[in-house]
């Protein structure tokens, strides 16, 4: 039962509805820079935690900065971010399951131990000590997460691969002389395309949850930038005078995993 | 042998799951909560919180006010060349382990202290000698403040006991009226009373300081009661504290103060005017409001007025006018850019590193919120929020263009050991960078060697001038610190010092106590 | 057979040992060159993280270097913590002189305690819950259970621990916020976790109820006229434990690394707490440690979890 389902990427009502979410995320993030004319960085300190309604829609941060703008301006950096991460992750980490599944061999022992290793290794540390290369930057953070996770693509690709490669089917064309660069866009990639693209929309869900928490933990990006996490984070201390400011950010993160969940459905496992 | 190590926590929860609960009815556990982690055992690491907690003493301390006041040396008196000084030991004081506080003990202590990274190292002391029951300290100069620097924590007299063979430290053997029952660092020390104490047995009898990184947490212990004493609240929070009736919010303002360091041999700090106009750009009382809900700490000199004996009254307070400011900036041949950003005549850039860290969490904020001020008048700010270390990094090779720091003026309980370290001839780590004042060096040497009060007094003014008027560094606010404190307990004072918590003064206000 | 499976078993148990050699060499040289090659002066971070920004100078920093030997050649200074390795000896943190085991075991003991806990209730929370979605597929618990798990799953770590503060200490009163040492202290943060957690193993136990439960010999035994409390102990549990022995173990390693943030909120002494701080200071020694305890953990998790499926399934040992 569940066999059929992980072969096929269904478009049921919950992927749908998850679809929508993302897509109305994404648009906030693209038009809202543009179209929100407060600049996120402009502070009023005479009007500090502003309440939504009133000049600013949905009022201002603790140093007056609007908060829509900063929230625009974060789903922005933070879609893009998880987008970007994802996409390191997933091409490479596909293309080398491929290759090691078609090579076999040492090649394909090697590519293993350097999985498990980096598996072993706290993706917390590897992620850590880039971030301390060039703190408050953009670049370590991206690196970090996608060195971090494209092992998972990797592994669940060989695995697939390597048992689509023993099919008759597939040995048949492999005999008759037809390239891997052909059997893998024509025979493996679309086998494999619903099990990476659950993969990958879970993992932006997952990219998105670990930029805030290094926010939190005090390894994120330079000030002003506006960033979900970062501004949860600092919005924290006000929780009981404006929990509604603090409740924001936290919610955008919600919903923007939640999108990525329901767009990737349950068939993960 | 390391797999029974890695038990011991768990065994000892295990354990603490079925007896903490009933003991917690009947001896109850005084507990502090701060944010400042035990990074060690040693003194210079850790030396502040068994200063504080009440399990190491000092020879010398201070009262409220900052006057050095008697503590394990009952008096003291100075030669007539002021080259000798004489600490008498009290005879009733008792290490934890039974042992008398001798006077060859307390030597031991303070060579080691010397010898290391506290600021004994820091004083021109030549010998520290035991003779009967008095400590001899002789120094290369005259040199006044010396009791402050002993009441430093980093100067705590330990028993001989607490260091091992090789001269570590391996376990803390006070004189206090506490004594360490439990030591987890970095988070949590756990002490109970210690009858043996020369100023008589303290009425709590167990008392516990854990290390609570986060404000809001911090915050939350106090509101929920577990913590009866919070320091280092966020001014947020303070407000919220007020209103609970379990809680008595103090705020008590210390000798620290946050500032900005600048490079004065760079091309845009090197003239006063510049450095006027930077001071002039920022917006003070808003960032005080806004930041530290309270207006009062904007900084108008280097010195806050809880320093009276430093602080100028009539000295005109630092002030914003950003038209004066873009009109001395325009004198000191800054000219707006394509962009907006001055650009000088040489075409340089104002495009300035900020290097600030996460110690004091306002400090990141004041960063964000300064960037935004600059930008009015054409100053563009690059903010790093990084580690402490970077400041002083920055110092050394000439890297650093602007730094905010929070500036203690009471680790050594006299301001004068830090003025002398940050305004010196070659500048501070923490203070003055490629600047130094004929004036202010001759004015802080001779405070060094004048022992009589009336003659020290327009020395210090003179001080204060000096930095107001040549801005070596820019002061931006004053410093409170906040503190939770559970209205069960009575006899509460807070050291704006931070040097004692006062444990062994205080009382259960209610009468179930133990 | 019994023989083979001996055989098996031997051979995975060898093969993890050295996985386990190879993490320890790895980490060790990985984190000691990354650390290095990061900018800044070291001694100068050591010495703010020993003695707090109001006593760091640039004196202290001297000192630093000339105690640790940091002017003395890299590969002097690796080939010494290697050496010293191969006799078990991770030497003495940078910041607080005291040996790197000592504070490890510790960490990790508190670490454990609460990754245990947090799996304890997060099983206790999961099962039932899993059971109860798996059984009415489709239906109204079983959609209100995937809402739950979903939303819980996108909430990040310290809203859930803040909302959960607020909840247990201010308003009712009876847990501290922080602390740690006894179950009170423990059970907030393992409450947080356990809910992340709960919310992935609650779907993970109710999909492979309902592939039990579809199973023809789930319906064999109920044909023999099983009541249904039996049929689900009996062959519901021990076939559906499989995925969730094999996710357990996953969620152990995540656990363990994963509660930095749940640490820092909640004041707790742990190993996430401990790696986050040794890199804030360059502290070499403690970052080698904390991550190579982080590496053997997952090596041994994953031999456990190896050990359990083929105790649970003999055939898939034999594969």
């Amino acid at each position: 039962m569940t066999k059929t389902k992980t072969m096929t990427f269904t478009f049921s009502r919950r992927r749908a509805a998850g679809a929508a979410l993302i897509g109305a995320l994404a648009l906030f993030g693209t038009l809202g820079p543009a179209v929100i004319a407060a600049d996120p960085a402009q502070q009023d300190l005479l009007a500090p935690l502003a309440p939504p309604g009133g000049d600013y829609l949905l009022g201002t941060d603790h140093y007056g900065r609007s908060l829509l703008a900063r929230l625009a301006h974060a789903t922005r950096l933070s879609l893009g971010l998880a987008v970007l991460t994802v996409l390191s992750a997933a091409i490479p980490g596909t293309l080398l399951g491929i290759a090691a599944a078609w090579a076999g061999g040492i090649a394909d022992r090697a590519l293993g131990i350097v999985s498990d290793m980096i598996l072993a290794l706290p993706g917390l540390l590897l992620v850590l000590l880039l971030a301390a290369f060039a703190p408050g930057q953009f670049l370590p953070l991206y690196l970090g997460l996608a060195l971090a996770q494209w092992v998972e693509y990797f592994r669940v690709t060989r695995a697939t691969a390597r048992t689509l490669l023993s099919r008759p089917h597939v040995e048949a064309s492999r005999l008759l002389g037809f390239g891997p660069g052909y059997i893998a866009r024509r025979l493996i990639l679309p086998e494999l395309a619903p099990v990476l693209a659950t993969l990958m929309a879970f993992n932006m869900g997952t990219a998105v949850l670990a930029i805030s928490t290094l926010s939190f933990i005090g390894v994120g990006l330079h000030p002003p930038t506006a960033e979900w996490g970062s501004m949860a984070t600092e919005l924290l201390p006000y929780y009981f005078e404006a929990p509604f400011h603090v409740l924001m950010p936290a919610a955008m993160i919600l919903l923007t995993v939640l999108g990525f969940h329901l767009l990737a459905g349950e068939d993960r496992s | 042998m390391r797999a029974v190590s890695v038990m011991t926590p768990l065994i000892a929860a295990m354990l603490g799951l079925t007896c903490t609960t009933d003991s917690l009815a009947r001896d109850r556990v005084l507990q502090v909560v701060g944010p400042w982690e035990i990074t060690g055992i040693d003194p210079i690491r850790a030396g502040y919180v068994f200063g504080r907690m009440g399990v190491a003493e000092t020879l010398v301390t201070v009262d409220g006010d900052g006057n050095p006041i008697p503590a394990l040396a009952e008096s003291w008196s100075v030669s007539d060349d002021r080259l000798v000084w004489r600490f008498a030991l009290r005879p009733a004081a008792r290490f934890h382990d039974g042992t008398p506080v001798t006077a060859e003990a307390a030597v031991a202590a303070l060579e080691k202290a010397r010898s290391g990274a506290g600021v004994l190292s820091r004083t021109p002391i030549a010998e520290i000698t035991a003779e009967g029951s008095d400590v001899v300290i002789r120094t290369a100069t005259p040199f006044a403040p010396l009791p402050a620097f002993l009441a430093n924590y980093t100067s705590i007299v330990l028993a001989p006991a607490s260091w091992n063979g090789e001269g570590k430290v391996a376990g803390i053997v006070g004189s206090g009226p506490y004594r360490v029952s439990g030591l987890t660092p970095p988070l949590r020390l756990d002490v109970e009373r210690f009858d043996g104490w020369w100023g008589g047995s303290p009425k709590v009898g167990q008392a516990r300081y854990l290390s609570v990184p986060r404000g809001e947490t911090r915050a939350l212990m106090a509101e929920s009661g577990e913590a009866d004493l919070a320091f280092a609240l966020l001014p947020a929070h303070m407000d919220r504290l007020r209103r609970n009736p379990r809680v008595d919010v103090r705020v008590v303002p210390i000798p620290r103060t946050r500032m900005l360091k600048v490079n004065a041999g760079s091309v845009f700090f090197d003239q006063v005017e510049e450095r006027r106009a930077l001071s002039l750009t920022l917006d003070r009382a808003g960032m005080a409001t806004a930041i530290l809900r309270n207006p009062a700490n904007a900084a108008g000199q280097l010195l806050p007025p809880s320093m009276a004996e430093w602080h100028v009254h009539d000295l005109p307070p630092l002030r914003r006018d950003t038209a004066e400011a873009k009109r001395l900036l325009a004198a000191a041949g800054w000219k707006a850019g394509q962009d907006g950003i001055l650009v000088s005549p040489d075409g340089e850039r104002f495009s300035v590193q900020l290097r600030t860290f996460t110690n004091w969490p306002e400090l990141p904020l004041m960063a964000t919120a300064m960037q935004a001020q600059l930008r009015e008048v054409g100053i563009e700010l690059d903010v790093a929020v990084g580690n402490s270390s970077e400041i002083p990094a920055g110092h050394r090779d000439g890297s650093l263009q602007m730094g905010l720091a929070s500036r203690n003026f009471s680790l050594v309980p006299d301001p004068l050991g830090t003025l002398l370290e940050d305004y010196g001839p070659d500048g501070g780590e923490w203070g003055a960078m490629n600047w130094s004042d004929p004036a202010l060096t001759k004015t802080l040497e001779a405070l060094k060697t004048t022992f009589d009060p009336a003659e020290r007094a327009p020395l210090r003014a003179r001080v204060s001038e000096i930095i107001q008027t040549e801005l070596p560094v820019i002061p931006i606010a004053w410093f409170e610190l906040g503190v939770a404190v559970n209205k069960r307990l009575g006899s509460v004072t807070i050291d704006p010092f931070e040097i004692s918590y006062h444990l062994a003064d205080l009382t259960w206000a209610d009468a179930e106590a133990p | 057979m019994a023989i083979s499976i001996q055989r098996q078993t031997g051979r995975l148990l060898a093969g993890r040992a050295m996985q386990a050699v190879t993490v320890a060499g790895l980490v060790g040289v990985l984190s000691f060159a990354l650390v290095r090659m990061l900018p800044g002066d070291m001694a100068l971070r050591i010495a703010a993280s020993r003695y707090g920004p109001d006593l760091l100078s640039g004196t202290a920093a001297d000192d630093v270097r000339a105690e640790l030997g940091l002017d003395q050649p890299l590969a002097l200074q690796l080939a010494d913590w290697l050496g010293r390795l191969v006799r078990f000896d991770l030497g003495n943190s940078l910041v607080s002189g005291q040996p790197v085991i000592d504070e490890l075991a510790v960490q990790l003991g508190y670490s454990l305690w609460l990754a245990g806990f947090a799996l304890a209730l997060s099983v206790a929370m999961a099962v039932p819950i899993g059971l109860i979605a798996g059984l009415s597929a489709g239906r109204w618990p079983d959609r209100a259970a995937l809402t739950g798990a979903i939303l819980l799953r996108a909430l990040p770590a310290f809203v859930t621990g803040l909302c959960l503060i607020i909840l247990f200490s201010v308003w009712l009163g009876w847990l501290p916020p922080a602390g740690f040492g006894t179950w009170r202290e423990l059970t907030l943060p393992a409450l947080t976790l356990a809910l992340g957690l709960a919310a992935l193993s609650s779907r993970v136990v109710r999909d492979s109820m309902v592939a039990v439960a579809a199973s023809p010999y789930f319906a064999f035994a109920r044909v023999k006229g099983l009541p249904e409390r039996t049929v689900v102990m009996r062959h519901g549990l021990r076939n559906g434990a499989i995925p969730v022995v094999s996710l357990l173990g996953l969620q152990l390693i995540y656990l363990v690394e994963g509660v930095v943030v749940v640490e820092s909120l909640f004041a707790y002494p742990g190993i996430g707490h401990a790696l986050v701080h040794a890199i804030f200071a360059r502290d070499v020694p403690m970052i080698q440690g904390t991550a190579l305890v982080m590496g053997l953990v997952f090596v041994a998790v994953n031999m456990l979890v190896d050990l359990a499926c083929a105790a649970l399934d003999p055939r898939q040992a034999a594969r």
